[in-house]
C-alpha cells in the first residue's frame, strides 16, 4: 500500500511537472508570438499582454488611494520644502548604496569592466564621498549607471522575444507598473544585493538602517516622479492603460540600448558592409 | 503611485514629463544642413519664444496651437493613435476627434511648463529610415538634473516635412496615445463616439 501510495504521488507529482512545464511553454509561446506582433509598428510596441488586467486594476486602485492619502503629500512636502543640496545628497545616498547591485548586473550582462568602474565609484563615493553623499566620482569621469536584474533578464532573453515583450503586465502593491520580467528582477536585486544581506548577516538594527533606507526610497522616488505622473494622469482617458504602455515603453528602451551594445555581430557586419561600400 | 520601482524606470517618467518640446531653446550647427534637423531645431526655437514671451494663459495656449498645426501632422498623429479604430470612424467623427486632439494637445503643451527655466535642446544624429521617416535625436539639457532622450520622428505624409511623433527616454507620445485611447475605447462598448465626447468635454472645460 505503501508503494502504491509512493507511485501514485510519484505519478501525480511528475503529471504536475509536466502540467507546468507544458503550461511555461504555452506561456513562453504566446508571450513570443505576441512580442512578435508587437514589433509590426514604426513605433514599437502595439499593445501591452495584460491577461491579469482585473487584478491589477484593482491593485491599481488600491495604490493610488494609499499614495493620495499618505505618500504623495509627504512627496510633495520633501519636494518643496527640503533644500535642493539637501535632496541630492539623499539621491546621492541611495543611489551609492545601490551601486553594488548595479556591478553584479554589469557582470552578468558581460561588461565586467564597466562593473570595475562601478565599484570604483563606489569606494571613491563611500570614502571621499562621505559614505555616498557626495557623488566626486563623476568629476573624477567615471560616469554613474543603473541596471537592475531585469534589463539583463531583458537583455539575455533572446532574439525572438521583443524587449516590449516582458511577460505578463504587473501591478506590484506599492511599487506599481512591472511586469514577469521586471518583478522577478526585482526579487533578483533584493537577494543579490549586499545592503539587505548584510544588516541580516550582522544583525543591524534595521530600524537605523533598512527602515530610513526604505522610506527615504518612497519619498525620493516619488517626489521625482510626481511632475511625469500628474501630467500622465492629467493628460490620458485611461491612466492605467497609459501608464502601462508608457513604462512598457520606457523599459524597451533600456533593454534595446543594452542589446544593441551587446551584438557584436551586427557591429561587425556593419563594419563589413560598410567596407564594400568603399 | 508606482514606488519602488528601478530608479531608471522611474527618471524616464520623469522625463516623460518634465521634458516637452515646450522648453527647447537651439544650439545644432553640426546639422544644421539637415531639412529634418532644421525642422526639429526651428520648433523648439519657436516654442522656446512663446513660452518665454507668454505667461500661461489663453494667449500662449492660442500660440503654440499653431506651432502645432504648421509643425506637426496633427492628422497623420490623429490616425495614428486611433490605430485600427480609425477604420470604425465617419469623417464627421474624425473631424470632430482631430479638432478635440488638437485643443487638448495644445492646452497640455501650454500648461506644462510655468516658466522658462534655462533648458536647452542639442540636435545630434539624422537617421533615414524606409519609407520616408527621419529619426531626429536630441538632448534636452537641463540646468539641474540629467540630460533626457529625445528621439523626434518626422516624415512628408503629403502635408510637407512634419513632426509625427516625440519619443522622450523611449516613450512615444503617439504610442502612449494610442494605448490610452484604445483602452478607454475598449471599456466603452467598443465604439469611438464615447472617446470623442470625452475628448470634446475636456477641451470645452
Amino acid at each position: 500500500m505503501d508503494a502504491g501510495l509512493a507511485l501514485m504521488i510519484a505519478s501525480l507529482s511528475k503529471a504536475v511537472t509536466a502540467g507546468v512545464y507544458r503550461s511555461a511553454v504555452a506561456a513562453a509561446v504566446a508571450a513570443t508570438v505576441l512580442g512578435g506582433c508587437a514589433s509590426s509598428g514604426d513605433t514599437g510596441a502595439a499593445e501591452v499582454w495584460d491577461p491579469i488586467e482585473t487584478p491589477n486594476r484593482f491593485v491599481f486602485a488600491i495604490n493610488r488611494t494609499v499614495d493620495m492619502i499618505a505618500i504623495r503629500p509627504v512627496a510633495v512636502l520633501y519636494r518643496d520644502w527640503v533644500p535642493e543640496p539637501a535632496q541630492k545628497s539623499v539621491r546621492n545616498l541611495l543611489d551609492n548604496l545601490g551601486e553594488p547591485v548595479t556591478a553584479i548586473n554589469e557582470v552578468f550582462q558581460g561588461d565586467p569592466s564597466r562593473a570595475a568602474t562601478t565599484m570604483a565609484r563606489f569606494f571613491v563615493n563611500s570614502t571621499l564621498g562621505l559614505a555616498g553623499l557626495f557623488d566626486v566620482a563623476t568629476s573624477f569621469g567615471m560616469p554613474r549607471t543603473k541596471e537592475d536584474a531585469g534589463q539583463t533578464i531583458g537583455m539575455w532573453a533572446g532574439k525572438g522575444v521583443e524587449p516590449e515583450n516582458g511577460g505578463f503586465y504587473l501591478v506590484l502593491p506599492l511599487v506599481g507598473p512591472s511586469n514577469a520580467r521586471d518583478a522577478t528582477g526585482l526579487m533578483i536585486d533584493y537577494a543579490i544585493d549586499p545592503f539587505q544581506i548584510l544588516p541580516i548577516a550582522f544583525n543591524w538594527d534595521w530600524w537605523w538602517f533598512s527602515v530610513p533606507r526604505f522610506g527615504l526610497t518612497v519619498v525620493d522616488a516619488r517626489s521625482r516622479t510626481m511632475f511625469a505622473l500628474d501630467d500622465l494622469e492629467k493628460n490620458s482617458v485611461d491612466y492605467y492603460a497609459a501608464l502601462r504602455s508608457a513604462y512598457t515603453q520606457n523599459r524597451a528602451e533600456l533593454i534595446r540600448a543594452k542589446r544593441e551594445k551587446a551584438n557584436t555581430q551586427s557591429e561587425l557586419e556593419r563594419r563589413d558592409n560598410l567596407a564594400l561600400v568603399r | 503611485m508606482p514606488l519602488l520601482a528601478s530608479r531608471r524606470v522611474l527618471l524616464g517618467l520623469v522625463a516623460a514629463g518634465t521634458v516637452t518640446l515646450l522648453a527647447l531653446p537651439v544650439a545644432s550647427p553640426a546639422w544644421a544642413a539637415d531639412p529634418a534637423a532644421d525642422l526639429v531645431s526651428s520648433t523648439a526655437a519657436e516654442a522656446i519664444q512663446i513660452v518665454k514671451a507668454n505667461p500661461p494663459g489663453p494667449a500662449r495656449q492660442a500660440a503654440i496651437q499653431r506651432v502645432l498645426q504648421t509643425k506637426f501632422d496633427l492628422a497623420y498623429m490623429g490616425q495614428s493613435s486611433l490605430g485600427a479604430n480609425w477604420n470604425k470612424t465617419n469623417e464627421a467623427q474624425r473631424a470632430r476627434f482631430l479638432k478635440a486632439v488638437e485643443t487638448a494637445e495644445a492646452r497640455a503643451y501650454s500648461e506644462r511648463f510655468g516658466q522658462y527655466e534655462g533648458q536647452t535642446l542639442t540636435v545630434g544624429k539624422v537617421t533615414p529610415r524606409a519609407n520616408g521617416v527621419f529619426i531626429v535625436e536630441s538632448k534636452l539639457n537641463q540646468t539641474n538634473g540629467q540630460p533626457v532622450k529625445l528621439e523626434w520622428e518626422v516624415r512628408d505624409a503629403g502635408r510637407g516635412l512634419r513632426i509625427t511623433d516625440v519619443k522622450i527616454e523611449g516613450v512615444s507620445m503617439v504610442m502612449t496615445r494610442r494605448s490610452d485611447f484604445n483602452s478607454y475605447i475598449q471599456n466603452n462598448g467598443g465604439t469611438v463616439e464615447p472617446l470623442i465626447n470625452e475628448l470634446e468635454a475636456r477641451a470645452a472645460r
